[in-house]
């Protein structure tokens, strides 16, 4: 069974002659520790997509499943559904500027009602095996952005997703850094059966994931976008 | 504790609209000590007369200066039903010159001159001596010719032991001790027992000519001459000002009114404190500034807060994405706005009680616990409804703006 289902999703702004479609029967599956990379120009409903499956929108129709749970109908709300089900990656890391690193990763216990001694443990764990042991007790202002994008990963990864939603993770890095987080990123979506959707225009970085889907307009096609003669393929 | 990580993150910042804030708290604090010691120097003795109610001649609006009660009134009110105990007070205006330094005395320089003396008002009390609190001298009534005073009466030279004169009537007051927080009308008072103040508010009544104070009164043309105080209006004997007593039990002040029928007014010393002299006008005037000050304080952490909060829309909304409920992201607002209170009351308080230390004890400022509790609870209070206008915004935030930067 599907870890991550989305069922014929479409997103209308708007209404009459004025409505802006940005997405429209957007249909996939995922397996558990499978990565997908969503591939687009921008605008063409990359974000949308990530926001509707983090239910952090709401479809015009359609309807996305974690586990085989709707997303729309989860109990506790959307909020607690994030919290216990969901990493999210921001393209901008939002890492809160007053926290340590460690402290980063243990807002997302914390968020949850309290950080016990196991939380501090997999903090502890999670800094170690991205290398940021050392800088444990820095504030993301004094990060490099190659440390602030591992910061990232790894509060992502502290409530031991079901799902990880990565968006643009390699927008601010160099070449190289940017292969190096993607590879990270993709050991440890293996090495925990963790289900990843990763938004990037990037197609060197879709090169390392399971799955890519390309969006285009609002809609999903099945090769790379050049031009409107190549849509219709 | 990320409430308290941000405020220690952004001490200066945090720091500086705490001290603008206790400013603030300051300022309601000074007004409210200010109003307190208003009241108090202008109604102290008054307000503070031991008694359940205090019982006015009938039309003076519960004027100490214009009620006037004759002996027979007097025994009327002691007598009347629901009363358990009364006792006369006596009141007049004095002008008190203080006692001449020995120097000047040896040099034959006048002392009790008109250019010495200040307003002071007289009380005179038929009894219930115990409720003046002594801060200096033995307690115990004093004797005929004889005063307790009130302690800011210090400040115009008047010292315990001191003999002070009466201008212009020529009489004296040797002062046996010192009372505290009894100033009526903004200047001392002079508690004498009945008959000493029976012959001074006579005397001052009738009037005496400072001529005739210094003995110069033969000079003056027949006719201009007032006759001396003494001896005169024996029918006035034993009347008072007011009666101060205490009711029965279930008696109200109303119901003793009613029992004593025309020609007096009764009321509470409370409530008679603040009737004439336009008590209303300056209480009213005093709680409007205290309230325009918490307004102004409110508004300032409202609006330090509301701007804070929409600096860092970016963060509540990542932080709505990550999970964070509106409760929990108001919950740590609150927790800094506390914080931040808290420290600038503390602020405030220090600033207070080193301005009123700084007063001088004829200055109104009375500094009262539940006074300044319940400015501080309204600066809370104010704080809170401040609150609002950022919970405003954190319950706008849109958590998918974390990852929309304006692409769909």
């Amino acid at each position: 069974m599907a870890l991550l289902e989305v069922q014929a999703i479409s997103k209308r702004y708007g209404e009459g002659h004025t409505a802006v479609t940005a997405l429209e029967q957007v249909s996939f599956a995922l397996e558990a520790g499978q990565l997908l990379a969503v591939l687009g120009p921008s605008g063409s409903g990359k974000t949308t997509l990530l926001s509707i499956i983090a239910g952090l929108l709401h479809p015009t129709s359609g309807e996305v499943r974690v586990g085989g749970q709707s997303v729309a109908e989860a109990q506790g709300g959307g909020a607690a559904f994030r919290r216990r089900n969901v990493g999210i990656v921001f393209q901008d890391y939002h890492l809160i500027p007053y926290l340590s690193a460690r402290e980063n990763l243990l807002l997302v216990p914390h968020l949850d009602g309290r950080v016990r001694g196991e939380d501090r443990a997999r903090a502890d764990g999670l800094l170690e095996e991205f290398g940021l042991a050392p800088r444990a007790g820095h504030r993301p202002p004094m990060l490099s952005g190659g440390e602030r994008q591992r910061v990232a990963v790894a509060r992502a990864l502290m409530n031991e997703p079901q799902l990880m939603l990565v968006d643009e993770p390699t927008s601010h890095l160099d070449t190289e850094r940017g292969f190096q987080v993607v590879e990270l990123l993709r050991a440890q979506i293996h090495g925990r059966g963790t289900t990843c959707v990763m938004v990037t225009h990037d197609e060197r970085m879709a090169a390392h994931a399971d799955q890519v889907i390309r969006l285009l307009d609002g809609r999903v096609v099945d090769r790379p976008a050049t031009g409107d003669k190549d849509l219709s393929g | 504790m990320l409430a308290l990580k941000e405020l220690l993150n952004g001490k200066v910042r945090f720091g500086l609209i705490a001290l603008a804030v206790g400013l603030v708290v300051a300022l309601t604090m000074l007004m409210s000590a200010m109003s307190e010691g208003l009241i108090t120097g202008m109604t102290g003795a008054k307000g503070s007369l031991k008694a359940d109610a205090l019982v006015f001649q009938g039309d003076t609006q519960l004027a100490l200066e214009r009620s006037l009660l004759s002996a027979e009134s007097v025994s009327a009110v002691a007598e009347s039903p629901g009363v358990e105990n009364a006792y006369p007070v006596g009141h007049a205006m004095i002008s008190v010159a203080p006692a001449a330094p020995e120097e000047a005395k040896a040099s034959g320089d006048g002392a009790g001159g008109d250019e010495a003396s200040f307003d002071a008002r007289l009380f005179g009390l038929g009894g219930e001596w115990e409720q003046l609190p002594r801060v200096e001298g033995e307690a115990g009534p004093p004797g005929p010719g004889e005063a307790i005073v009130d302690v800011t009466a210090q400040v115009d030279g008047i010292e315990l032991g001191d003999t002070v004169s009466l201008t212009p009537i020529g009489r004296e007051l040797t002062v046996v001790g010192f009372t505290e927080n009894r100033r009526y009308i903004m200047v001392p008072t002079f508690y004498v027992d009945m008959p000493t103040w029976e012959d001074i508010y006579l005397a001052t009544a009738l009037g005496k000519t400072a001529e005739e104070a210094s003995g110069q009164g033969e000079d003056l043309p027949e006719g201009s001459q007032q006759p001396p105080a003494e001896g005169i209006s024996p029918a006035l004997g034993g009347s008072a000002s007011i009666v101060a007593v205490e009711l029965s039990d279930g008696v109200s002040p109303a119901e003793l009114e009613g029992n004593l029928g025309a020609g007096f007014e009764v009321a509470t010393p409370e409530d008679a404190a603040l009737a004439g002299n336009g008590m209303s006008v300056m209480v009213l005037a005093t709680d409007g500034i205290q309230w325009v000050s918490l307004i102004i304080g409110a508004l300032f952490i409202g609006v330090f807060f509301y701007i804070t909060t929409l600096h860092k829309t970016g963060q509540i909304a990542a932080m709505k994405a990550l999970g964070a409920s509106n409760v929990y992201l108001y919950r740590q607002l609150l927790i800094q706005i506390a914080v931040l209170v808290t420290v600038a009351a503390a602020i405030g308080m220090f600033l207070s009680l080193g301005a009123g230390m700084s007063m001088p004890p004829t200055m109104a400022f009375d500094p009262q616990p539940v006074g300044w509790g319940l400015s501080l609870l309204a600066v809370y209070v104010m704080a809170l409804v401040g609150s609002f206008f950022s919970l405003h915004t954190i319950l706008r935030v849109d958590p998918a703006t974390a990852l929309d930067r304006g692409e769909h």
